[in-house]
């Protein structure tokens, strides 16, 4: 049979109904995709590199909006340079911290009550004294750290309550700051270590029990914080000159991978450029501002959870923490890191979380929680999985999605509880997430989540993903499971580089693999081992190695964190599993 | 009106419409082989390489003096010891340059005389010029030029004696 070209090309109505469909949908698709939340271009090249490298190593790297030539940002705003200019007498509107409904002024009141008070009745003297806190993460951790550094003595802090001993025997301080209940653990340590003539003043933080207080012995000075407060209140206030930004504040106590105990101190400059650190990790879009709440899973004793807690101040949040960031308990028990735990938070009397600092633990739990109710709705979560991962690949996440009201928002309530709306960013670190647990997570929580590289000595995030970044590198070929998530470029004030680089690998084009350096303002200096001697003979092997040993000091402060990195073209590292 | 999807028109828009629904309605979620090298290609993208990056190496007189860029290579010289590499001012350290009798050698008394003659330079064989003959403000002058050279190029490598390497 012979067809003509007049009979293929015959249409009739229904090829006008079809063509406007076909268009219809046709425009639909080129044009209703939904755009990356950043442009992929500019996450080609996240970290500037130095043009030259020295042999062995990789090439300097900073962070992209750094730049090379520029100084490192030192503070959040120009006009704070040490501890106490983080508490803006400017923001008058009164947040809550933990349970404790309190404006910047008030707070700024009590800190100098306390201060004045302390310097009264524990006779302590400015330079020349240390004060122990040995207090979970509370309201009084924050003003006792603020009065004693503008009084300029350091505070020391813990970031594992098994450091105590050791602490106490290298390092007595001139008073103690703990709670109530603590106070029996605290005695009998001080008596056993029995050392004869030596005066302690203790003040304690609520009621101790008058058994506890009849079993102190004549040398220790027990005071109540109640007590020194209402002492401080009473005029005249005790001034003292201000601290320069490169004094030490705080030392910070932790246990290095070798578990040998190591001390680091922060100065004010350290724990402004942290703040600062912090502070950029979130985009122009959506910064931080005093209707955010934060919580965080990272106890204050250690540099990060230290800078969490000031970027709060800071900023004016509201701030909480979990029930797994106490470090002094009485009882035995180890408190799990997972969803229970993230909502102990909100047990105090917080708005609503918005933003969440939380462990690897924390975000593995809550997301396996999250996805399994989801996957109560068999049909309608099958279609939900498949459009929010296709459009994380394409770059774009959101909560207001159909297939959140649908699915998503129902699941989160069920775990989170009313609040789970309010999450607008989860901040991993302390930790390293597993690769393929990114997507998931994101599919979840449906905002971004940020993994950062933390480190005690590290005030803040050393490393950290943009914000906006929602890229998933797990190919159809290698096994997801193995490797972590990047870590991004470094944050705005810190510079990397890696040693023990193979040079004929990294010329022909490979990936340099070595040991991570950094330095930079949010970089602490380490306690040299000399004083970390402790009275038995408990001696630290740490000075003068290089690359070899987990935390030395290099030349030039560089400061080795002890992790085997590699480095992405793009500028992004990764930790080597 | 006939309901006649035969006709080949109408059938090829059916089909269209049903390809682009199914898309729509069943977005493709398979990972890729490999990770796109183009942000084209993909979000997920890694670019192909590294930024170039130079490694720093120990110059002799004689390593040093294969690099003037007559073959359009790279163009170093050296400044009191450093080797700067000054490709990218190939108009002036080029052959054809305005200052070409550096490239490729210690440049230190030309910079510290502010002159470019050749005498000004220590054949390669020869150890290298120990600038004991030079003024202070002659010696200031070159460290003055070593600064704008060190902003102005990259600074690769250190110039040692010949049997020193």
């Amino acid at each position: 049979m012979a067809f003509s070209i007049t009979d293929l090309l015959v249409t009739d109505d229904l090829t006008i109904l079809l063509g406007l469909i076909a268009g219809t949908v046709f425009l639909l698709r080129t044009f209703y995709r939904p755009q990356p939340l950043v442009h992929p271009i500019l996450l080609g090249r996240q970290s500037e590199v130095a043009k030259v490298r020295n042999p062995g190593e990789s090439a300097v790297y900073r962070n992209y909006g750094t730049g090379l030539m520029n100084r490192f940002p030192l503070r959040p705003h120009k006009d704070v340079h040490v501890l106490s200019d983080l508490v803006r007498s400017d923001l008058e509107a009164p947040r809550t911290l933990w349970s404790t409904k309190i404006t910047n002024a008030a707070l700024q009141d009590r800190v100098a009550s306390f201060g004045t008070g302390l310097l009264r009745l524990a006779n302590l003297q400015t330079q020349e004294s240390n004060v122990l806190l040995l207090l979970n993460d509370c309201i009084e951790f924050l003003i006792a750290d603020l009065a004693l550094s503008s009084h300029s003595i350091p505070s020391m802090t813990l970031a594992a309550s098994n450091l105590l001993s050791p602490v106490l025997d290298t390092h007595p301080p001139s008073a103690i700051i703990t709670h109530a209940e603590f106070l029996p653990t605290l005695l009998e340590l001080i008596y056993d270590a029995g050392e004869e003539g030596r005066h302690h003043t203790i003040v304690v933080v609520g009621e101790p029990s008058s058994r506890v207080m009849a079993s102190v012995a004549s040398k220790v000075k027990v005071l109540l914080w109640t007590d020194i407060e209402r002492e401080g209140f009473k005029d005249p206030k005790i001034m003292s000159p201000l601290p320069k930004p490169s004094d030490v504040f705080s030392v910070s106590f932790f246990a290095d991978s070798d578990g040998h105990v190591q001390g680091t101190q922060i100065t004010h400059t350290n724990i402004t450029a942290g703040v600062a650190a912090i502070h950029a990790l979130f985009p122009v879009s959506a910064l931080l501002s005093s209707l955010d709440t934060i919580v965080s899973s990272h106890s204050l004793g250690g540099t990060y959870g230290r800078a969490i807690a000031y970027v709060a101040i800071f900023e004016g949040t509201s701030f909480a923490t979990t029930e797994s960031s106490k470090l002094f308990r009485v009882d035995e028990v180890t408190v799990k890191q997972d969803v229970a735990d993230v909502l102990s938070a909100q047990l105090h009397t917080i708005p609503s979380a918005t933003i969440l600092f939380l462990k690897p633990a924390h975000v593995d739990a809550l997301v396996d929680a999250i996805l399994r109710e989801a996957k109560k709705s068999l049909v309608l979560n099958a279609f939900a999985w498949r459009h929010k991962s296709a459009s994380i690949s394409e770059g774009f996440v959101s909560k207001d999605t159909l297939w959140d009201r649908l699915v998503y928002d129902a699941a989160r309530a069920n775990v989170i509880g009313e609040g789970a709306g309010t999450v607008r960013t989860v901040i991993v670190g302390e930790g390293s997430l597993s690769a393929n647990l990114l997507t998931p997570a994101r599919v979840a929580l449906s905002c971004p989540i940020i993994h950062t590289l933390t480190h005690p000595t590290v005030v803040g995030p050393a490393f950290a993903l943009h914000a906006l970044d929602l890229q998933d590198f797990s190919t159809a070929e290698e096994d997801p499971t193995k490797s972590f998530a990047p870590v991004g470029p470094p944050t705005v004030s810190i510079e990397a580089k890696l040693l023990g680089v193979d040079d004929s690998a990294v010329e022909d084009g490979a990936d340099p693999i070595g040991t991570l350096v950094v330095r930079g303002p949010p970089v602490t200096k380490q306690l040299s081992g000399e004083d970390l001697e402790s009275s038995s003979g408990y001696v630290n092997v740490r000075t003068g190695e290089s690359a070899s040993s987990g935390n030395a000091d290099d030349d030039d402060g560089w400061l080795n964190l002890g992790f085997k990195i590699r480095v992405l073209t793009n500028g992004s590292f990764r930790v080597v599993a | 009106m006939a309901f006649d999807v035969g006709t080949p028109i109408n059938t090829a828009l059916l089909l269209f419409i049903l390809y682009s629904v199914q898309k729509i309605v069943f977005p493709s979620t398979s990972l890729p082989k490999e990770i796109p090298h183009e942000f084209r290609n993909g979000y997920s993208w890694l670019p192909k390489s590294h930024q170039p990056t130079v490694l720093f190496k120990t110059y002799t007189p004689k390593t040093l003096a294969p690099f003037h860029g007559k073959d359009n290579g790279r163009i170093l010289l050296a400044i009191n010891g450093t080797v700067f590499d000054v490709t990218a001012g190939r108009n002036f350290y080029g052959p054809n340059g305005m200052y070409g009798n550096f490239a490729g050698r210690d440049a230190s008394k030309g910079m510290a005389k502010q002159s470019f003659d050749l005498d000004m330079l220590t054949p390669i064989d020869q150890p290298l010029d120990k600038l004991t003959d030079l003024q202070p403000d002659e010696i200031d002058n070159m460290k003055g030029w070593v600064e704008h050279f060190s902003n102005k190029y990259i600074v690769c490598g250190k110039l040692v004696e010949n049997d020193a390497a």
